[in-house]
Formats: structure tokens, sequence, C-alpha cells
């Protein structure tokens, strides 16, 4: 036990009292008076030039004004890596949900009454949906150049070599999902100007000053002229990372000089913000008969979708953790991030890291059975443990229990004769 | 009818940036009126609990309560850059920011105290219940309120700001070669399912879960936090898909896309297993995201041993594996 | 535009509103209980409960003037900053809370069975609130809260009875 006086303490969550009395306000909560409501024209088709028309719905009674790609002061453009969103779509849609236009009227009903007479006029071009086929080369490209966004590569030891030494070798190839982030409060936002002319932008967002270099950068206002204001945030995940509403309420109070909300329903929050990236994993995993992984040879491909958010670090990630905790010395890894016309993908829990599992952890369980040894056996006979090296050639200096974990677990969960399997 | 099978799986997940990119964090600590202290970091809380995790840490540092501690996080213009509330990263290394930063106050605290005290050097002062003393001669002492006060009346603030950045080197783009994380948490999950051969329906019965977390910060917290990593990956693992066809999302509506309710998830026995991270805040390390790793795959080993059924594409939905089960499975 | 009258947490109010106004947008835009949170729209998430006549409903699905002539109990009715509800005092110490979003539906779930069963099992809690998503928590030490709380109420039921 030590001696402190509140680490490992259970204090109680100091945010908890507001919240249990729903007290806390999120910025859907948050009302000004004098506020106008903005609604989001996002693009029905996945792959399409368009032209836009918003004559009809500016003249509708009660809409103060339609942003466009036109209105834009700074550059039409944000991204958490590569600036290939663009805040309101130009010419060009990638995907189905890019935002087209934002209309700001006097109340959400009006906005929305407008947004259905905005006139879209698309001319669709070939759309690419499987990440395989977007590797090709004559496959429709997405942004300008190949669709291809990163490719990382893990080289350790000699894998051919490697695996003429394995008693048992299994070959798999496995699939994840794409899946949502599915935080209970959608996204939403209030932006107003103050006096002394600082724009403040009132939103859930995981990292407020990223989020304010991004929206001075498309307002084209120094960045001390930003102002983020980060109320309550109803869960997150990696799912606020990207900016969603901030830049438009930010140009609609900038432009009409009256605050600025916008709420996303569920249904739109879906389109709005990042996904979790589907993985094709193809492993071959090899071991002596003692159980010893010898080899690990992986492919593992990233669909990132319309735009690369966090493409590159998720794939690293992958890359780096394919071989699971496990020491093995013979390592061929390469992982891609790849550009399709499917909704975009970027940081969720685990950050590409949680679809390798699903591959290598049932890789380990097959050569276990093919062994004949028992599933904890053959995690504990290759775990990582203190100063192992990853196939990085990264020294694990400390705090490294996984055994300890493996031993607690499985001690409760299997039989004593479960231990040994076969 | 219905059988049952049980399930493990490990998992390793490097926290921070990585692959050589800053990691830094910063925290700004200062001397309020009344003699409470401010903590001002940019760490968002997202309902991770980092509001309450670097209170601690930071009242830990001058032994004060966690209700003396003011945390500013919601306001850019009143906070620095403390990176973003991602890669299980704000424990660890906003954490350490608002150590450092602590430890460095304190020092221009105890300047201030000698002053106020009367006393030639600042060494063997202590803080103890917002008060600075003499620990060979405990009735010399101030209050922070005191020294809040004088500052107040001096017209000067009293504040220390200090950043912390993560060790992460570059990994050479032909071999990969290279330390892109650290720390890295490690955890080892445990399931036991019942599989319903005629529906294919997959029942969560058991769950064990051992978190690696260097130290505990939050013992409350952290169950929280394995608690919502394993409801998130069961989703993942079961049900969860938004049924992309031709890039329109299907499922874009919780009617459609289902995520777990109370009744989908098992009792879940946690282990909290301690081995300080020496780089760490009082040797704490990230533990938001791995909590969900290892859900996923620990049930599909679960199916297999119950089923004998193979899932390599998630989800694992009944229809999925019942068309197993017929074709294959060891029914 | 039409009349109601209603009732929310003990007080009458008289309004004019749209025929079309949905209850949840009421409460939250013209009342400002903004406790009630929308999540869904469509009666999935159970973040916009609140309790009518005694009955937990979505006020989503709900029209206001279905609200009409009737009484309704958001969070906000429910305990006060220094006397919280027993259910509210254990969400907030047995760590129930994370983001929080779900938390008022959570309560009002909670409540709503607290008063017809006074000593539910788990699997009751877990029934009782399987109408509200929580993303962050994995319910458990929501139900943990609930349990706790019933055993609190029961104590005190027994202890004001021993008064009477």
């Amino acid at each position: 036990m030590n001696n402190y006086k509140n680490i490992g303490k259970n204090l109680l969550r100091v945010d908890g009292k507001q919240k249990v009395m729903g007290k806390t306000k999120y910025p859907q909560d948050i009302y000004m008076d004098d506020m106008l409501y903005g609604a989001t024209l996002r693009s029905t088709e996945p792959h399409a030039y368009f032209k836009i028309d918003i004559s009809e719905a500016e003249k509708l009674d009660g809409v103060v004004k339609i942003l466009t790609h036109r209105d834009i002061t700074g550059e039409n453009r944000h991204g958490v890596l590569f600036k290939d969103h663009e805040v309101l779509c130009k010419e060009k849609v990638r995907r189905i949900g890019d935002p087209i236009a934002f209309v700001i009227a006097e109340s959400p009903k009006k906005a929305k009454e407008a947004k259905k007479l905005i006139k879209i006029q698309y001319e669709k071009i070939s759309a690419v949906f499987d990440p395989k086929e977007a590797m090709k080369e004559n496959a429709p490209k997405i942004h300008d150049d190949s669709n291809i966004v990163y490719h990382y590569k893990c080289r350790k030891g000699n894998v051919e070599k490697g695996f003429k030494k394995c008693d048992v070798i299994v070959e798999r190839e496995y699939k994840t999902s794409m899946v949502d982030h599915a935080f209970l409060q959608p996204e939403s936002g209030l932006s107003y100007m103050e006096e002394d002319g600082t724009l403040v932008i009132c939103a859930a967002t995981q990292y407020p000053h990223f989020d304010q270099i991004e929206i001075a950068d498309a307002l084209g206002l120094p960045k001390e002229r930003i102002k983020i204001i980060n109320p309550a945030v109803g869960g997150a995940f990696g799912g606020r990372e990207d900016i969603t509403m901030q830049i438009h309420i930010g140009l609609g109070a900038l432009l009409t000089g009256r605050p600025v909300k916008v709420c996303y329903d569920r249904e739109e929050s879906f389109y709005a913000h990042s996904k979790r990236h589907p993985l094709y994993m193809k492993y071959k995993t090899g071991a002596d008969r003692t159980g010893k992984l010898i080899a690990l040879e992986a492919e593992i491909i990233g669909d990132t979708g319309a735009y690369a958010s966090w493409a590159v670090n998720v794939l690293r990630k992958s890359g780096v953790h394919a071989t699971g905790p496990y020491e093995i010395d013979n390592v061929k890894i390469d992982s891609y991030a790849v550009y399709t016309n499917n909704p975009f993908c970027g940081a969720m829990r685990g950050f590409g890291a949680t679809q390798i599992p699903v591959a290598c952890e049932q890789q380990m369980d097959i050569i276990a059975e093919k062994l004949g040894i028992s599933p904890v056996e053959i995690r504990l006979r290759n775990c990582f443990r203190k100063n192992s090296v990853t196939a990085t050639g990264q020294v694990l200096v400390e705090s490294v229990p996984l055994d300890k974990c493996i031993r607690i677990v499985s001690k409760r969960l299997f039989a004593e004769s479960e231990m040994v399997w076969g | 009818m219905k059988k049952r099978g049980k399930g493990i799986a490990v998992s390793f997940y490097g926290t921070g940036y990585g692959n050589g990119f800053p990691d830094v964090s910063t925290a700004t600590i200062r001397l309020e009126d009344e003699g409470k202290i401010s903590i001002s970091v940019g760490a968002t809380e997202v309902g991770q609990g980092a509001k309450t995790v670097l209170s601690q840490i930071g009242s830990e540092v001058l032994g004060i309560e966690i209700e003396d501690i003011v945390l500013i996080n919601e306001d850019t213009s009143k906070t620095p850059d403390s990176g973003t509330a991602a890669a299980s990263r704000q424990t660890y290394n906003t954490g350490n920011a608002v150590k450092i930063a602590m430890e460095s106050f304190r020092k221009k605290l105890f300047e201030e105290s000698k002053e106020l005290l009367g006393l030639n050097t600042s060494i063997g002062l202590e803080t103890k219940n917002k008060e600075v003393y003499l620990k060979m001669f405990p009735q010399k002492k101030t209050t922070f309120k005191e020294i809040a006060q004088k500052l107040k009346k001096q017209k000067r603030r009293l504040e220390a700001t200090e950043s912390f950045t993560a060790q992460t080197t570059e990994m050479d783009p032909e071999t990969g070669q290279g330390a892109p994380y650290w720390p890295y948490t490690f955890n080892c999950y445990g399931v036991e399912v019942e599989v319903d051969t005629e529906t294919g329906k997959v029942d969560i019965i058991r769950a064990l879960c051992a978190q690696d977390v260097g130290r505990a910060m939050n013992p409350t917290m952290i169950e929280g936090q394995i608690d919502g990593g394993f409801a998130m990956g069961a989703g993942y693992a079961l049900f969860e898909d938004l049924g992309l066809k031709e890039g329109r999302i299907k499922n874009n509506k919780f009617s459609k896309y289902i995520i777990p309710t109370a009744l989908d998830l098992p009792e879940i026995e946690k282990f909290i297993i301690e081995d300080p991270e020496s780089t760490g805040p009082f040797g704490a390390k990230g533990i938001g995201e791995p909590v969900m790793i290892p859900v996923a795959p620990a049930i599909l080993n679960a199916i297999y041993n119950a089923v004998g059924v193979r899932i390599l594409e998630l989800p694992a939905t009944p229809e999925k594996i019942l068309q197993a089960i017929k074709s294959y499975g060891k029914v | 535009m039409i009349n109601i009258k209603l009732n929310v947490n003990g007080k009458d109010y008289d309004l004019e509103i749209e025929e079309d106004l949905r209850l949840i947008d009421l409460l939250r835009d013209r009342l400002g209980f903004t406790g009630t949170k929308e999540g869904c729209g469509e009666g999935e998430c159970g973040a916009c409960t609140v309790i009518l006549e005694g009955k937990t409903v979505n006020s989503c699905l709900l029209l206001a003037i279905q609200a009409h002539g009737k009484e309704i109990t958001t969070i906000e009715g429910i305990g006060k900053e220094d006397d919280l509800h027993p259910i509210q005092e254990s969400f907030l110490e047995n760590g129930a809370v994370q983001c929080g979003y779900c938390i008022p539906g959570m309560v009002l779930s909670a409540k709503a069975l607290l008063d017809k069963n006074k000593n539910p099992t788990r699997k009751d809690i877990r029934e009782a609130i399987s109408g509200n998503l929580c993303r962050c928590t994995g319910y458990e030490k929501i139900v943990d809260s609930i349990e706790k709380a019933s055993k609190i109420l029961q104590q005190r039921g027994s202890e004001s009875h021993e008064q009477l």
C-alpha cells in the first residue's frame, strides 16, 4: 500500500454532481438572444461534380444567409493531417454526406425548409468502394493522386527462412466492419462575436487548441481572434477529433454578426464524423512444435473512405501492433491506408490496434489447437515480458505485467483441466 | 441447443501520438485569491475523468484536498495547449505536465513563504492543509490564503507553467524500426459465452478483465473505463456495422445501428494490475483505449470453443454463426 | 397555435404553442429544462426520458399537446443542490457517471422503477434501464447505483414507518 493522500483513492468525479442533476451544459443546452439556426446541406452522391443554385432558397422568408464555398473568408480546407476536406465543397463531392451549403435562418424549421429549396445538379463520376480495387492504378481517383495514402513497412529477421523452421503455419484472412463511435450527444455548436471582435466557437471537441488553428485558417483570421469554448462533451471516443460544424457556425456568426447555432440529429451525426477503419487482414503465422512463434507475415489494408483524417497514424498503429504482444524473430508487415468513396474513417478507441487482435488472437488459438496446447500456454510461451524486444526493435524496459494479467484471468476462467487443452 | 465456450485474448497498446511527433502537454498552476489552487490545461473532459484525475495528481503534490483545486479546461483563451484528449495520453502526458508544473509552483510558493516567515532559506518547508510550514518547527507557518493576500496587495501573481514531452522516435521508413510509442499498456480478457445453435445468438455470460494501469489513479474510474470498453468491444464483436452500400450508411439511426443495452452485458470481474511506470505521474499509464481491445477476439475465441466455428469477419451476427454452424460446426 | 396547460416539476404552465411542437422542444426550448437530452429523436436512446403521470416516456416521441392537463417530472424536479435524491447521490458515489449525457434519463428511469418496485433484482434494474442507452459506462456501475439507492430508500421508508 502507498501513502498517497489522493492518488489511488476513489475520489468522486469533480463534474459528477452537476451531471446527476442535469445541470451540465452541453453545446445544445446553450441559448442566446437573437440567435440564428443553421442546417447543413450534404451530398447525396458518393462521387460527382455538381452545380448549386440557391436562388429559390434565399428568397424564403426567414432565411438570413446561405453559405457556400464562395463565402469562405480564408482557406476552403481543413483536416487533421492533410488538408483534404473542404469546408463547403466547391465543385466535387467525394462521399455521401459531404457538406455543400450551410443555411442560416431565424428558426431551425425555416433553415430545413430552405435546405429543400436548394437545387443541386450532380454529374456522377465513377466511384470505388472497395479499398483493394481502389489500390489499382486504373481505379477512379478520389483526390488527385494515388488512392494509397500510406504504406507502413516493418521488417525484422527473415520471414522466408523463419517459415521453413516452423512445424505449423496458419494462414487466414480476416475483415472487420466500419463502425461508429455512437457517442450519445450528437454534434452541436454555437458561435458568436464578442465585443472586442473575438469570434467564439462553442462546441464539443477533443482538441480545442487544434480546432482554434483550423478555424482561424479557414476563416482567414489570426488564431488570437478565435476562442474555443469546450463545454461538456457527451462522449467522443475519437469521433470529435475532426472538424464537423465548427467552421460553418464560425463563418455564419462572422458574416451575419449574430449568434449561430446548429444541432445535428442522429442521422446527420452518422454522416458528419469519422468512422472506425474497416481492415482487411491477411495473416500467416508460424510456430515450432513447442508453440514458440517463429515467423509472422501480415498484409493489412485499411479503408479510410473519402478523407485521410488520421489514416496514416491509424494504419501505422495497426502495423506496429500487428504481431500482438509477442516476441517473434522474423516479421514482415505491410499496412496500407487507402482512399475510397466511403464515409471517411479516422480516430476511434484503439486507433487501428483494436482491429488487429481480431486476426492475431484468433491465429494464436488456431495454432495452439493444431499443436494440442492450450490458449493460455501458447500466450505465456510467447508474451512480452520486461526487456522483451518488439517487432520494431523497441525494448520494453519496464512495467510489462502481461503474464500476470494472463495468469489471473485464466486461473479464474478455466478449470485446471482446460489449461492444457487438446 | 445452447452450447457454452470460453475464450481469452491479450493485447498491448502504445499510447501517445507516436512516430516521433512532438507529444507535448502544458499546464499552468496559479494561486487564486482565496488560497485555492487553479490548474489550467487544454485537456478535454470527454467523460473519461480527466478533470478528476488531473485534480488528484495536482492536489497530491501539494498535499491538499481535491476540493481546493479549481480545474480550468473549457476555454482556449484561459488554457495552454495540452494536446488532444485521445491516444490514451491525458493521464500520462498532461498528468506529468500538471505534476511538474505543481512541483515548480511549490518551489515558488516556498520562496514567497520564506519572505513572509522571515526565513533565510526555503529548505525544510512543507505543505499541508493549504499551509506552508517549517517541518522542524511547525509553529512557523503561513497559509495559502495569506500568501495570496500579500501577492494581491503587491499586484503580483504566483504561477508556474511547465510542459511534458513524451518520448517517441520516428521509425525507419524501410524497416519500420524504432521506438514509436511509450508507454505500452497490457491486458488480458476472458469470456464465457453461450451460443444458441438454433438461432446463432450469442450471450456473454461471464467476463474477466485484467488491466495493467501502471499505477491506479482512481480505481472506481478505471473500473468504469473497463466496463465501458467491454461494452463497446462486445458491440463491435457481435452487432455493430454501418451496413455500407455504395457509400451509403444503411444503419444510420439507433433503431438500426444497434449498440449494447444493459441486457446485453454480463457482470464483469475486474482486476486492476499495478506495475508502476517510472516515467508516468506517480507511475500511471493510459488505459482509455486498451480496455476495449481484447474484447472482440476473446468473444470470437469463445464462440469457436462453444460451437467450433471461426468467425473471420466482424460482426459475429447470429446469421453468420448459424451459417457457419450449418456448414461445419461441431454441434 | 394552440393553448395548453401542464404541470412541470410542481409548477403550472399555461402556454400557447405550435400544434406540431414536440414535448422535448417545449421542455428544452420554451421552459429551459435542458436536462432533458435528445440523443436520437426516435425513442431508441432514452436520453429524453421524463416521467409523465408516473410513467417514463420518451419526450421526443410525444407532441407537447399530448401532455395537456398532465403532470411531468424532469431531472430538474429531482433533488436539489444541497439535497440530492438518493438515486442521484448513489450515481455520484458509485462512479455511474462518465460523459453524463444519458444520466438524466437514467435517473428518471431508475426513479420510475423504484417508485413501483422497492426491492428490484439486478435483472429487474437492467430491464428497467434497457431503453436508456449509454456508450461510456457499460451500465454496470449504473446498475450498482440503482441497487444501492433502492436499499437506502427502503431503509428510509422503514425508518419513517417507525416514526409513524
